[in-house]
């Protein structure tokens, strides 16, 4: 209830408000995403109080949600991975003149999901805490490599793809002085690399410049929107269609975003998957089948709220938006986890007060400003990518107003793009820098407490309980993945 | 450039080499770190040590997966990835756009080095209206310089427009 308190202030309404702006922008325009939106906005927001700073970021994500979908209605190009699904049968109501309805019951349903997530944030928060609080640090180092090998098996086609992707971050990790020993490491002798590489580096190289670089040397495409035809609103055969794969959604949603299992795309495809089998007309997926776009849309603003449950109470991330709060975390000092909630209660729910509030406004932006939101995909390509570049040197350079970190930045985005050539997803990477040297020094903490003795991961229960998982973790959501998009894509 | 060496073919191959090389460059730093002050059992050396060898296992396992193909794992999105055919002229531009903005952004400033930089990328992106980029480049460069310096306190550089903005 406090948290209402910190969040309804008048400052922080406003910074709810750019943040879900923002993130519907972000989320409509092809190429750029919440991640690198936050890593952009870092260096700016340095000024701001943190509360105000993570009320705009957590806007910006549940944003970016909104706005995925209704590129994916009315283009078939998703804005955001989360939104992959909905493209399918979203795309085909909107060629059929149903747009409005498809994009009515995307909102709705990501409202309802949204805020049913937070709900249970702001329940399941607080008995994380208390069971995290018994974690010393062999858990915490087991947990992280849970987290490892997650995601590198959930994102991307296949795990050893993403666990290459993955030791890329753990080696950009290594680079700077040991915390531990003060030792300097793979500096090379260049003293700007002695802090080690930044996080905003390594993000806004692999989301802007490698995708700028992979987008311009595809062939171009033409963008066909989709007008929006008259203004048919959900019909009440929509409604009875539509509620229940809302809550099937967020059922799905919210514990997987929750789980240290990565990401709002897995639930995504496991809705379609359940309401094609639930429906009473499965043959109307892939042609225009309205729970098909409810569930989905539910599934993923679920997960977003989901995410959020490891990050605040663990300090853990699970995608890739996550990991640059934490590092936005870390620059203001704060450490995520469960002590946290007891040492700023007021940055923790006011964030999640904010959450609440920030759906609300999001409802009303969307709903009725949709199509007019989708205009903003006339900008033309050469402009909007032409911007985006500049705002990356901007961003990169206010750091440490280096013209060094800029260079670094175009150095990681050339890897980004031949990574993106190769199909090697990009955020295992980023998850790598940012948890590879929190892993080591909880490594070296547990191996320092147990006396050099290494068996300490694996005679703790907890521990050797979490390391257990994480090997399942490499074999089990392949497989998952595998079964839920055949489901999907078999006719 | 060892990417360009490999034909499209080999993607996994191309992986494990690159991947095989980064784990053997991070093996080689491995001497250059000198050990802790001692008290601590697991020395600075650790953990680089353990990614190396993650590096070199996972090129290995890339560099199997591309000589015998029947293992190699099928990529969904082919037409998108390395099969693509690669449009050189963009690419060309790119790079002029990446290495004109790092030489001009502390010498000329940043409206001049954001300026070619968002025309080149607009060229990259086939756009062809000279004047129509152009105006838009300095436009955006100019807003943006005012707009973060002044209104958001960052420090920006201004080169030799110094006086001037």
């Amino acid at each position: 209830m406090h948290g209402f308190g910190v969040a309804l202030t008048v400052g922080n309404l406003f910074w709810a408000l750019v943040g879900v702006v923002l993130g519907t922008i972000v989320g409509i325009l092809p190429g750029i995403g919440p991640a690198l939106t936050v890593a952009l906005l870092l260096p700016v927001t340095f000024q701001l109080d943190p509360t105000s700073a993570f009320i705009m970021f957590a806007g910006i994500y549940s944003g970016a949600m909104y706005g995925g979908s209704t590129t994916s209605i009315l283009m078939n190009t998703p804005g955001e991975s989360g939104s992959m699904i909905t493209a399918i049968d979203g795309h085909a109501m909107a060629r059929a003149g149903r747009a409005s309805a498809a994009l009515a019951t995307a909102a709705i349903g990501s409202f309802v999901a949204g805020t049913l997530g937070t709900i249970g944030l702001t329940f399941a928060a607080p008995v994380l805490v208390e069971f995290a609080l018994s974690f010393g640090p062999a858990e915490y180092f087991a947990l992280i490599v849970l987290g490892f090998t997650t995601i590198s098996a959930v994102l991307g086609d296949t795990p050893m793809r993403g666990l290459v992707s993955l030791f890329f971050g753990l080696a950009l990790g290594l680079v700077g002085i040991d915390l531990q020993t003060g030792q300097a490491r793979y500096t090379f002798g260049v003293p700007q690399l002695l802090d080690g590489i930044d996080v905003v580096v390594v993000v806004v190289g692999l989301f802007a410049v490698g995708e700028t670089i992979f987008l311009a040397t595809q062939k171009q495409e033409d963008l066909s929107l989709t007008k929006v035809r008259g203004w048919t609103w959900m019909t009440r055969a929509d409604w009875s269609r539509s509620w229940k794969p809302w809550l099937r959604g967020t059922a799905l949603g919210f514990p997987i975003g929750a789980l240290p299992v990565g990401g709002a795309e897995i639930p995504t495809f496991l809705s379609y998957w359940l309401e094609k089998k639930v429906s009473r007309h499965p043959e109307e997926f892939g042609k225009g089948a309205i729970e098909a776009v409810a569930g989905p849309e539910a599934a993923n603003n679920a997960a977003a709220a989901g995410v959020l449950v490891p990050l605040l109470t663990l300090g853990l991330p699970t995608s890739a938006t996550a990991a640059i709060m934490l590092a936005a975390f870390q620059q203001y000092n704060i450490q995520p986890g469960p002590l946290l909630f007891t040492t700023n209660p007021e940055l923790v729910w006011g964030l999640i007060a904010s959450l609440y509030v920030g759906n609300v406004m999001l409802l009303v932006l969307n709903l009725p400003l949709a199509p007019l939101w989708a205009r903003l995909l006339e900008i033309p390509q050469p402009f909007l990518y032409g911007g985006i570049l500049v705002f990356a040197a901007l961003g990169t350079y206010s750091l440490n107003n280096s013209v060094f970190d800029v260079g670094l930045m175009y150095g990681v985005g050339v890897v980004g793009y031949l990574m993106r050539r190769a199909d090697i997803p990009v955020a295992p990477a980023i998850i790598g820098l940012i948890l590879g040297p929190m892993a080591e020094q909880q490594f070296r903490r547990a191996l320092a407490i147990a006396q050099g003795d290494g068996t300490v991961f694996f005679t703790r229960p907890l521990s050797a309980t979490l390391l257990t998982l994480a090997v399942c973790a490499l074999i089990i959501p392949a497989l998952i993945k595998w079964i839920a998009k055949r489901r999907v894509t078999a006719p | 450039m060892r990417h360009r060496q490999c034909g499209i073919v080999k993607v996994d191959a191309c992986i494990g080499l690159t991947v095989a090389a980064l784990g053997g460059l991070l093996a080689l730093g491995l001497s250059g770190i000198s050990f802790g002050a001692g008290y601590d059992r697991i020395g600075p050396r650790f953990f680089p040590y353990v990614v190396a060898v993650g590096l070199l296992v996972l090129g290995g396992w890339f560099l199997a997966a591309g000589f015998l193909r029947k293992q190699a794992a099928p990529l969904t999105t082919s037409e998108t990835g390395m099969e693509a055919p690669v449009n050189w002229t963009p690419l060309i531009y790119l790079a002029l756009a990446l290495i004109l903005n790092l030489l001009l952004l502390d010498r000329a400033g940043f409206v001049i080095a954001s300026a070619i930089q968002f025309w080149l990328v607009a060229r990259a992106f086939g756009s062809r209206r000279l004047f129509r980029d152009v105006f838009v480049a300095v436009m955006l460069s100019v807003i943006c310089f005012v707009a973060f310096s002044r209104g958001l306190g960052l420090t920006l550089p201004s080169g030799i427009l110094e006086g001037i903005l």
